[in-house]
């Protein structure tokens, strides 16, 4: 009974930490793998938060800055970009109505925070104890430093020094781990040495078949191979007897981890905050762990499981043994929460002066000095801060006195006060201007700044708005050349805009995966690709397949594909082997001269060049995609067609026989045999057939064995398998609801034009990890042709037409959808199934793709202009060969800006914004209120596309305020590992967010970092309606400020702003606020 | 009076009385500073007037030419303060006793080694802090280096010779006796250190072409191992400092342990040692030179520690600092380069040890003085230090140091011949000839 109380009681202990690491885990991302990137929120799991405070926590957790350093924003305002009464209106809640007088002058409080702001006052900076620099103003800064004198106090040392004891206690284990406290005082480097291990272990078991010697025993889980191999180092991190320790841990990641915790005695009502810091120690990786934990269907997951877990028990372990011997090391305590509080109570002088020794803050005498006695205690330690309060502390005030006095004097210069003048105002006002400073750290000048930042854009995005509202031309009736339909992405109004202006052509925006949550199988592809949102699931299943099975160039596609294939392994087999590159370098080195210096000197006619080639030897097949569901028929033959294939792949694997010996009655056979084995009633094969493979019944009898345990081939599995196959496709009712969702949020539902184009998008690029960020965010990181093509095949179907005539959408016979795709880094489009395309509509398709070459030459020269490396302007020629060059070029970091500089989120009709340059900055999303009685369609839309929309602004955001730590870093230095991330150099966490070279111009940012704008046309009671439904999501996002909410009112043609208090607030004209 | 003696007269009266004349703008800290350099421009005019009519300089002119220059260059780079302003009266009072010493008869140069010695003892007691006690080892090493100069002025061979040598030991430092020189280096104001690493080893030098053909084979044979345990010594206590003044004393040790080692097994001293001497004399110098710019900025006290990111906001500061740093790890084409490879070329090097013991201490180097050019140029920007890039007179004392390795690096070393005196050497072989 005991002992069942005992595992009882064990277990729960380990679901409550189970529960508490979840809870831990909100700090940090989940991060996708690379090739399927997802812009995401860093700090999405704060959103609970308001805005500023998610920031302060970001900063906390992670030292990541949420806003652009203040040089910036002061360059901003110095080019104009940020407006002086946008900076008072951001500044007008914090100016208290105060003020001093400065000779005649009076200074107000609202003037010295403006001039903070503006000239960089509150910049901290340290004053170094003996300024030598020359400065022609040190007399006055002298002066006014002895006028500061009598009013200036300082706290004494002792207080100073407890005050900080007693803040570090409180910090422990909140804001700061037991590692951390290690390193900020005895100059340890235990956070960097765990780091470094957590990294070598998480690349060697994370790996998806990148490194060619793989980590043994993965399958025992993260923990598991982590104990099995690292028992085997010899001195991990110099801790002593590490692998004694590491065989003595626990079975279970769960007992290891409380184990470890106990061992650091961290208090139960702190191991959450305690284990979030261990987690943003390492962001990255710890996201993509949290992230894999999450998908149970992921092959790599399957394979190897890993979870926060196992993560943070090797990761405790670590802090643990360094902790303990460091503390006995230096300080002779135990490494535990409790010990080193008390060491902090009892000795705070020498707690004081470890702590600024290993911050560099004190004199270099001194720091010797702590130095020599670092392994000490004792009364040296009183001593020298008795000498340090006798000879540095007064340095230490007067420099301080100096660096007020310098402010004070360049606050005057800023607000022309006479210096003269200043020094004769009264010590005490100066001290109060000087309060005022510091009660205004630069801190809090970035949401002050923030806010200015948006209020300009915002004003004249909602000016340019309006005055199409008030001035709004009557919308055409007669029937466009064609409607297209773009992604929202921000990429596509440019395009949109000059596709309009080269012809009557309508389009529109909708996200894009066009309403069909696909998983897609590309023809000889062996991974499926999921074609939706990540916050989405699929349910269909679709692949791409030959239009014709008949055809010859199938099997020679085929053939020719797995020459190619096989040729590739064997260069990667001969590159990775242990002997083999010796002799390779020396026989096929020069061979790779070819796509060296083809590549780097003649990037687009080696790209054609290759292309050509690969297309003479392997001939491109023209394809369909399998839109309906398969009928029980063809399910079962498919899968008898695949088994064929296993088992034939089987008998010449297993047993070495050649095609000609294998009959398919054998096959056949042995495919019953297989699956119905489990059964008991043994399918008997032909003994002619046995005898002319050379096989005996024991052979026979191994073979099936084998079959069922190596090559999954069982009842069980079959049924599986069948099941997955009947996912493929689309039953009627599913195509006409898709067709009828998607035509009704994009408004398209009459006067359809003769050709309808649903244009997709994808990018091309050379030598980029980041490829998948440039395609669709909408479609998984994944292009989004797939898509484009299941909703044209849907709403060319007749049967899906006369259901759709039913519910109200009549579709002219003449209508016929095409499937498209913009490659956003060439602008080109490619259209696709025009072989399913009336020969009634050749005409209208080759002027459809005329305009569309003639508006991607117009989006090429305008994208031109905003490259910084094109200084003058280029004609549309020149436009489409340096796009063209740029995708090809293996140099180039920056092959298009991507969704660089996004800023808003646009939910109307598109004769709102048509004609007006939004500069590819906004996301357009077509949306007609009228259309959407119900509500039903802007529920999806704010939940949806607005969601990705946010992810993707806050993604640019994070990345461009803070690159270092919410960002990648420099494109120069990155590093593919395990082919599911970047690293910095060969040894970093897993990074982050967007590269620098995708967000930033040089040293200043690209991408104005500013939070979401949405703008919906529609009334506001509808939305208020929505908001108070969906609270998590929409809620968060206005009450919080994660995102502005403005609404149209349709009927008046006003704008109104959402308050994060719920109120509208009716947007001045004339102000813009 | 001789032209010899006129002109060693001569040269040094060009500082000392500039020093005494700085008095006069005492109050002045910019007027001193430029009255300094000027008198170095003087003092470096007059050693190229006269460098032809020298006949005491066993060192032949390059040092005599280094000198002003070096402590021109110090002077430069220093900020315009008034606590500065002993350092730049006492960095010419040096060079005055260093031209004297190395253009002088033998019994005034060491009279005034004596003084030199007695001074710098003495300033090292005066700047002495509790916080440091090491600098005692300091003060007692250049009080014996003084004493022994005095003997050897009046003792006869084969005592005043092993007190020669002695002094030797301390101006050119070597183990045991280094500890002098670290201590000046670390705690003689401004920007006299700067100086004085050039100063020391060139007096020490100049004392050594005369000392060390005479010396027995037991001492060459102590000093041969003395200096290659001086050289593993220097490197490794220099990988374990975090200041940066204790780093390039400790580093220097090192390089100048080899050229000990050098000078012990071919008893003479060859142009390219020469070289080697006085290039890794002049990049320590500026590698000083450049630390007095960070300390311009922070303050003498700061903590190399806290100093880091200067890479963006600096960068005039960065290439010369890193060129610097290169120069010092001994990277071709600069004057250590050159000098080394020259030394190895013109000595059978029978000892596998001392290759392998050279080879550490460069490896060392390459290791302490890249960390150091890393930790304070990289890393994250602070935003609360203030960033200032180099004032003229910095960029310019800098470019004359690293102009100066360069040409040391490409000159051809022939330029540099050195004056054996045969004659007193041969006297000083017979007065110890009781101890083979």
């Amino acid at each position: 009974m005991e002992s069942l109380d005992s595992s009882m009681n064990i277990e729960t202990r380990r679901m409550e930490l189970r529960g508490v690491i979840r809870l831990a885990g909100e700090v940090i991302a989940q991060y996708w793998p690379m090739r399927t990137f997802v812009h995401h929120n860093p700090l999405h799991s704060l959103e609970y938060l308001p805005f500023e405070e998610a920031v302060r926590r970001g900063n906390q957790f992670m030292g990541g800055n949420g806003y652009l350093p203040s040089h910036m924003y002061r360059a901003y305002l110095k080019s104009g970009r940020i407006q002086p009464r946008h900076l008072d209106g951001a500044l007008s809640s914090l100016v208290q109505n105060k003020r001093v007088v400065c000779g005649s002058r009076p200074i107000t409080h609202g003037e010295v925070l403006r001039t903070c702001l503006t000239e960089g006052l509150c910049t901290p900076v340290i004053e170094p104890l003996d300024s030598q620099l020359h400065d022609s103003s040190q007399g006055l800064i002298d002066h006014l430093a002895t006028r500061l004198n009598s009013v200036m106090t300082f706290p004494d040392v002792q207080e100073r020094v407890r005050a900080i004891a007693e803040g570090d206690e409180a910090a422990l284990c909140r804001w700061l781990t037991l590692s951390h406290w290690c390193d900020d005082t005895l100059g340890t480097e235990i956070v960097q040495q765990i780091n470094d291990q957590m990294i070598k272990w998480c690349e060697a078991y994370l790996d998806e078949a990148h490194a060619t010697w793989t980590m043994p025993g993965r399958e025992k889980g993260l923990y598991g191979a982590w104990k099995a191999l690292a028992v085997h180092e010899w001195s991990s991190c110099g801790i002593v007897d590490s692998g004694k320790k590491i065989s003595q841990l626990p079975d279970h990641p769960e007992d290891a981890l409380l184990e470890s915790m106990d061992a650091l005695g961290i208090p139960a009502e702190l191991r959450q905050d305690y284990l979030s810091l261990q987690l943003t120690a390492l962001p990255g990786w710890a996201g993509f762990i949290k992230w894999r934990a999450e998908e149970r269907d992921y092959p790599w997951q399957q394979a190897y499981p890993a979870g926060l877990v196992k993560f943070l028990a090797i990761r405790v372990w670590y802090a643990r043994e360094l902790v303990q011997q460091a503390c006995k090391d230096y300080l002779d305590i135990d490494g535990r929460y409790e010990a080193v509080v008390a060491y902090m109570r009892e000795y705070p002088d020498e707690y004081y002066l470890r702590r600024q020794r290993a911050a560099g803050r004190l004199p270099a005498l001194y720091a010797e000095e702590v130095d020599r006695l670092s392994h000490r205690k004792g009364q040296s330690w009183n001593n020298i801060l008795t000498r340090y309060r006798a000879e540095v502390i007064p340095r230490l005030q007067a420099a301080v006195r100096r660096g007020a006095a310098r402010r004070l004097l360049a606050l005057a210069r800023s607000l022309n006060i006479e210096a003269p003048v200043l020094i004769e105002t009264a010590p005490a006002d100066l001290k109060q201007v000087v309060d005022w400073m510091e009660a205004f750290p630069e801190l809090d000048h970035g949401p002050v700044w923030l806010k200015a930042l948006e209020a300009g854009y915002q004003e004249q995005l909602l000016g340019q708005l309006r005055a199409r509202t008030e001035n709004a031309a009557p919308s055409e009736t007669a029937r466009p050349y064609s409607q297209s339909v773009y992604c929202i992405d921000v990429r596509s109004e440019p395009f949109r805009r000059h596709l309009e202006s080269v012809g009557h052509h309508e389009t529109y925006g909708f996200a894009g995966f066009f309403a069909a949550f696909i998983r897609y199988r590309a023809l000889g592809k062996a991974h499926d690709t999921e074609q939706f949102p990540v916050i989405m699931r699929a349910k269909n299943e679709v692949w791409e397949i030959p239009r014709s099975y008949g055809d010859q160039t199938v099997s020679l596609h085929a053939a020719r594909a797995k020459w190619v294939h096989a040729g590739h392994t064997l260069l990667h087999d001969l590159k990775e082997n242990v002997v083999t590159p010796y002799v390779m370098v020396e026989s096929l080195g020069w061979f790779y001269g070819l796509p060296i210096f083809g590549k780097t000197l003649v990037p687009v006619l080696y790209q054609r060049l290759t292309a050509w080639l690969r297309r003479l030897f392997v001939p491109s097949l023209a394809t369909t995609l399998t839109i309906d569901k398969l009928a029980l028929r063809e399910t079962a033959e498919m899968l008898e067609t695949e088994q064929h294939a296993v088992i034939r792949r089987a008998l010449h694997e297993q047993l070495g026989l050649r095609s000609s010996r294998i009959t398919s009655a054998l096959v056949e056979g042995l495919r019953q045999r297989a699956l119905t084995v489990e059964t008991g009633q043994e399918t008997q094969i032909a003994a002619g057939e046995i005898e002319r493979a050379g096989l005996t019944p024991e052979t026979l009898n191994a073979l099936v064995e084998t079959l069922r345990r190596q090559y999954d081939l069982t009842a069980r599995s079959a049924s599986r398998h069948k099941e997955r196959l009947t996912r493929t496709g689309f039953t009627l009712e599913e195509q006409v609801l898709t067709v009828d969702t998607a035509l009704r949020m994009m408004g398209l539902t009459k006067n359809f034009a003769r050709l309808v184009l649903f244009c997709a998008h994808g990018s091309t690029s050379d030598n980029n990890p980041f490829e998948s960020a440039l395609d669709c965010g909408a479609c998984g990181g994944n292009e989004g042709n797939p898509n484009a093509r299941v909703l044209a095949m849907m709403a060319n179907s007749q049967k899906v037409r006369e259901q759709l005539a039913k519910v109200g959408i009549d579709i002219p016979s003449d209508t016929h959808f095409l499937a498209g795709q913009m490659d956003t880094t060439t602008d080109v489009v490619r259209l696709f199934d025009l072989e399913d395309a009336p020969p009634t509509h050749r005409a209208d398709i080759a002027r459809l793709q005329e305009d569309l070459k003639e508006a991607s030459a117009f989006t090429s020269q305008e994208r031109c202009m905003r490259f910084p490396d094109i200084q003058q302007g280029v004609t549309e020629t020149d436009a489409v060969t340096h796009v063209r060059k740029r995708s090809t070029d293996w140099s180039q970091v920056r092959p298009e800006w991507g969704l660089s500089n996004n800023t808003s989120f646009l939910i109307a009709r598109r004769e709102l914004t048509k004609g007006l340059d939004l500069e590819g900055r906004v996301f357009l999303h077509s949306y007609d209120y009228r259309e959407d009685p119900s509500n039903r369609l802007l529920e999806v839309i704010l939940t949806g596309p607005q969601v990705v929309a946010q992810w993707i602004n806050m993604e640019h955001y994070f990345s461009a305020v803070d690159n270092d730590v919410y960002g990648s870093g420099s494109k120069i230095y990155h590093n593919v590992v395990g082919r599911l991330g970047i690293m910095s150099g060969p040894w970093s966490d897993l990074r982050l967010g967007l590269a620098r070279q995708t967000v930033m111009n040089g040293d200043v940012p690209y991408h104005e970092p500013m939070r979401l704008l949405t703008i919906v046309a529609a009334p506001r009671e509808r939305i208020d309606k929505l908001i108070a439904r969906h609270h998590d999501v929409l809620k968060h996002f206005y009450h919080n400020e994660w995102v502005h909410l403005v609404a149209l009112e349709p009927e008046e043609g006003i704008l109104y702003r959402y308050r994060p208090t719920g109120e509208w607030v009716r947007i001045d004209a004339v102000t813009g606020s | 009076m001789t032209d010899a003696v006129i002109i060693s007269l001569l040269l040094p009266a060009v500082p000392i009385i500039g020093a005494m004349l700085g008095f006069l703008v005492w109050s002045q800290p910019e007027k001193l500073k430029i009255w300094s350099v000027v008198v170095t421009v003087l003092s470096l005019l007059s050693v190229i007037g006269m460098s032809g009519r020298l006949t005491g300089a066993t060192v032949g002119p390059l040092l005599l030419y280094l000198l002003p220059l070096t402590a021109g260059a110090s002077l430069l780079g220093a900020p315009a303060h008034q606590q500065h302003r002993l350092s730049w009266v006492l960095t010419l009072l040096f060079l005055g006793l260093g031209l004297g010493i190395l253009t002088s008869q033998q019994i005034v140069g060491q009279i005034a080694v004596m003084v030199l010695l007695g001074l710098i003892t003495f300033f090292l007691y005066w700047y002495h802090n509790p916080l440091w006690p090491r600098s005692w080892w300091g003060i007692c090493v250049y009080g014996l280096g003084s004493l022994s100069s005095g003997l050897a002025t009046i003792a006869s061979p084969p005592v005043s010779a092993m007190a020669s040598l002695l002094v030797c030991a301390v101006l050119l430092p070597l183990l045991p006796l280094h500890q002098g020189y670290v201590s000046a280096l670390t705690r003689l104001p401004g920007s006299l250190p700067a100086f004085i690493v050039l100063l020391l080893p060139a007096i020490g030098l100049h004392s050594l072409i005369t000392v060390i053909p005479t010396v027995p084979d037991v001492a060459t044979s102590t000093i041969t191992i003395v200096a290659l345990i001086g050289a593993l010594y220097g490197s490794i206590k220099a990988l374990a400092q975090s200041r940066v003044r204790l780093l390039l004393g400790y580093g220097s040790l090192s390089f100048f342990s080899i050229f000990w080692w050098f000078a012990a097994v071919s008893r003479t001293i060859t142009p390219q040692a020469l070289v080697f001497l006085a290039a890794l004399a002049v990049v320590t110098s500026g590698l000083l030179m450049s630390w007095q710019v960070v300390r311009t900025r922070y303050g003498d006290d700061v903590d190399p520690q806290a100093i880091i990111g200067l890479v963006k906001k600096m960068p005039q500061f960065t290439v010369l600092f890193s060129l610097l740093a290169l120069a010092a790890m001994g990277l071709p084409p600069f004057g250590v380069f050159t000098g080394f490879i020259g030394m190895l070329l013109t000595t059978a090097l029978t000892s596998f040890v001392a290759l392998l013991v050279m080879m550490i201490a460069w490896l060392a180097a390459s290791w302490y003085i890249l960390d150091m050019v890393q930790r304070l140029l990289f890393g994250r920007e602070r935003s609360d230090l203030r960033y200032e890039d180099l004032r003229r007179s910095e960029l310019a004392s800098l470019l004359v140091i690293l102009l100066i390795v360069i040409a040391l690096g490409i000159a051809p070393s022939s330029l540099f011949g050195i004056t054996q005196p045969p004659s007193n050497a041969e006297a000083v072989k017979e007065a110890v000839s009781w101890n083979r």
